[in-house]
């Protein structure tokens, strides 16, 4: 027999029981569908993690470090062991946190006491923005830093300039504004070169941040992932010179730093430089603790390739499961196949022709399936990226070709399985088959 | 000879409790543009004979040399063959592919044989014609009566021209009128083409319409017309009583 002839006969059979066919094709469209989308989910969250750790500034320390009586500069010691030690640091600055702050222009106030409700400002005098429907505006973060802040925590200047040496040697009232920030309190207006008020003193605004996120401040209905949430409030931050600390912050003293390597070797090498330095300055007058951010990051790579790892499980299964409803229909058919085996090969067909029709069969609906599985797949996967990363997430090559051979192998093997048996019968043993 | 066989024994669960010899060391001789019909009763192992000389199984035990040939010693690909072009098969059960329509189910042994479209055409129109069944070309089995499905089952066994055709109980489950015309349609494929027919039938009636008549009865041969006696009377007289 031709294999055009095996062709013909294997789609004549396919379109003459659609109704097994189309069973058949189900579960490989279904197994395929669901590998495709939970991988392609689990790469849709690297992808958002891996963007989480870029903006928060890789290979990063954070050192908390204070003198218990006074008697040490901490700041001055460490900033200027971080130029001694520049081939592996990159910059360092105070990240002090100022409590109780409010900085307003014009009607607009944003800090101390906006959190809530849609009411008048405490000691603000102004109107809350987006208070009136009693919707919650996070107030922004305060930040007490010098003029490598920005470097530190991967913020890039939008506008203006950032914080100078000049600025925090002679307790300049400026301020930098993250994106947010300054869209709440400006709108439109460009805010270079004005003045806002800040607990009552006036304030130059000198730079503006460029934004991180995509504004997304709170966790909804809608999906949104908190890594975006974590982003966006990065734009709502105000920055200080941190020798304003005196009037902004009661003066007290700013014990949490931020370093910036060069690399990842260099954050190892400078975290243990430091440790070391501090702790001779220090001696028994002071503490000093020194964080690894990569160190965590690393370890949350880690715990994602789990996660992925334990999703490229979960498709698996979902494989299988897809594998079995194809071996089921495809048993529950075998006695009916078996029979229809019993007469081709009673009637003249031999064992070749009867495993090419059936293997042309199954690679067809298979490949069909798959096709469909594929198409069903990249839509769920356009449709998770959206729902839940806000980004066109699209399958991988691989692992779309990696599906689509598992599903039409599983289909072939489960398809080609019971034919090869049958094909090996005596025909009167097929024929009895019921 | 055409068909020559020898001291065949079909065993089942040998050894065991349950053994069963279906076939219990049977010899026959067949020569070519017989009409033969075997008889027996129910269970006396007449399928399985017709089965064994349709190279649809293979005996427990025994020589069988169709047309000289050691059918004993033939691959799967070589008994395919004999199957597709030397015998054409009839079945109580009809044994037509559900979800293929008449032309379909007649024209598949030849597809098999891999005869030509154009040539198929032919030879699949003229069998279904031979057995009336020309108009229902279209028709799947489920949309058939059974004589109807037993015609095209007919029209599939002679539409290679097989010189033998072996028949198991055409018409066991056919009325009377339609199994005798496909007991016709038999009679005249062997007047006028000469093909050996092997007919298995437990209807006296129909068994002595045969020139030859074979009486097997717990796996072994009887009585054999051939070898003289008064078979064919007796059966005629027989199915005379039983009708
Ligand atoms: N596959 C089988 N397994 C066991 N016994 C069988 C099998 N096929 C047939 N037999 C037995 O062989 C004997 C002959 O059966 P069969 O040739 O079908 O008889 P008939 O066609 O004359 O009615 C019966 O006793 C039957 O039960
Ligand atoms: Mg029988």
């Amino acid at each position: 027999m031709k294999l055009t002839q095996a062709l013909k006969m294997a789609a004549k059979s396919i379109s003459a029981n659609k109704g097994r066919s189309a069973l058949t094709m189900l579960g490989v469209i279904i197994g395929l569908a669901a590998v495709i989308i939970l991988v392609s989910y689990a790469q849709g969250q690297n992808l958002a993690m891996r963007k989480y750790y870029e903006s928060m500034g890789e290979n990063t320390l954070d050192v908390y470090a204070y003198s218990w009586d006074g008697s040490v500069d901490v700041n001055e010691e460490l900033y200027n062991y971080c130029q001694r030690i520049s081939d592996y640091v990159a910059g360092v600055t105070p990240n002090g946190r100022a409590w109780g702050v409010s900085i307003s222009y014009g009607v607009q106030t944003l800090g101390e006491g906006n959190s809530y409700g849609g009411g008048i400002m405490i000691g603000g005098g102004g109107i809350m923005i987006g208070g009136g429907g009693g919707n919650y505006v996070e107030p922004p973060t305060f930040y007490l830093g010098n003029d490598q802040f920005s470097v530190c925590n991967n913020y890039t200047l939008a506008r203006g300039r950032d914080i100078s040496y000049m600025d925090i040697e002679r307790l300049n009232q400026v301020c930098v504004l993250g994106a947010s920030v300054a869209q709440s309190l400006f709108g439109m207006i460009d805010p270079i070169g004005e003045t806002v008020t800040v607990n009552g003193m006036p304030f130059t605004v000198i730079g503006l941040y460029a934004p991180k996120g995509n504004g997304v401040t709170e966790y909804n209905e809608s999906g949104d992932n908190w890594q975006e949430v974590a982003m966006s409030r990065m734009d709502n931050i105000v920055v200080f010179p941190h020798t304003l600390t005196r009037i902004l912050n009661e003066n007290q003293s700013i014990d949490e730093y931020t370093v910036k390597a060069r690399d990842s070797q260099s954050t190892r090498m400078a975290a243990t430089l430091i440790k070391s330095f501090m702790e001779g300055v220090l001696g028994d007058n002071g503490y000093v603790d020194v964080y690894n951010q990569t160190v965590y990051q690393e370890e949350e790579d880690e715990a994602n390739k789990l996660q992925q790892y334990f999703l490229g499980g979960i498709a698996a299964i979902s494989l299988i499961v897809g594998g079995v409803g194809i071996m089921n229909i495809m048993l529950v058919t075998v006695t009916e196949r078996t029979r229809e085996i019993g007469i081709r090969k009673a009637i003249g067909a031999e064992r070749k022709s009867i495993i090419t029709q059936f293997l042309i069969e199954a690679a067809m609906i298979c490949g069909i399936g798959g096709i469909i599985g594929i198409l069903v797949g990249y839509l769920g996967t356009l449709i998770v990226g959206k729902l839940a990363f806000k980004i066109v997430l699209i399958p991988g090559a691989g692992i779309t070709v990696g599906a689509f051979a598992i599903s039409v192998a599983l289909g072939l093997i489960f398809g080609l399985y019971p034919a090869a048996k049958a094909s090996r019968l005596q025909p009167v043993e097929a024929l009895r088959a019921d | 000879m055409l068909i020559d066989i020898k001291n065949i024994y079909k065993i089942y669960n040998e050894g065991l409790e349950s053994e069963v010899r279906a076939l219990d060391g049977v010899s026959l001789q067949i020569d070519r543009g017989e009409f033969v019909a075997i008889i027996g009763a129910s269970g006396s192992g007449k399928s399985t004979l017709m089965n064994i000389l349709g190279c649809l199984d293979i005996p427990s035990y025994g020589d069988y040399s169709l047309d000289g040939t050691d059918v004993t010693e033939l691959t799967d690909r070589e008994l395919a063959r004999i199957r597709n072009r030397e015998i054409g098969f009839i079945f109580q059960g009809y044994n037509l592919i559900s979800a293929l329509n008449a032309y379909e189910n007649v024209e598949l042994p030849l597809i098999y044989q891999g005869i030509s479209i154009l040539k198929r055409e032919d030879l699949v129109m003229d069998a279904l014609e031979r057995v009336k069944m020309a108009d229902r070309a279209k028709h799947r089995p489920a949309e058939m009566s059974g004589g109807q499905q037993q015609r095209v089952a007919i029209a599939r066994a002679i539409a290679a021209r097989p010189p033998i055709i072996m028949a198991d109980e055409p018409t066991g489950a056919l009325d009377s009128r339609t199994g005798r015309h496909v007991l016709e349609i038999l009679h005249t494929l062997h007047e006028e083409e000469g093909t050996t027919i092997i007919l298995i039938t437990h209807d006296n009636s129909i068994a002595a319409t045969a020139h030859r008549i074979v009486r097997i009865s717990d796996g072994k041969i009887v009585a054999d017309s051939k070898n003289g006696g008064d078979l064919q009377a007796e059966v005629a007289r027989e199915g005379g009583a039983g009708s």
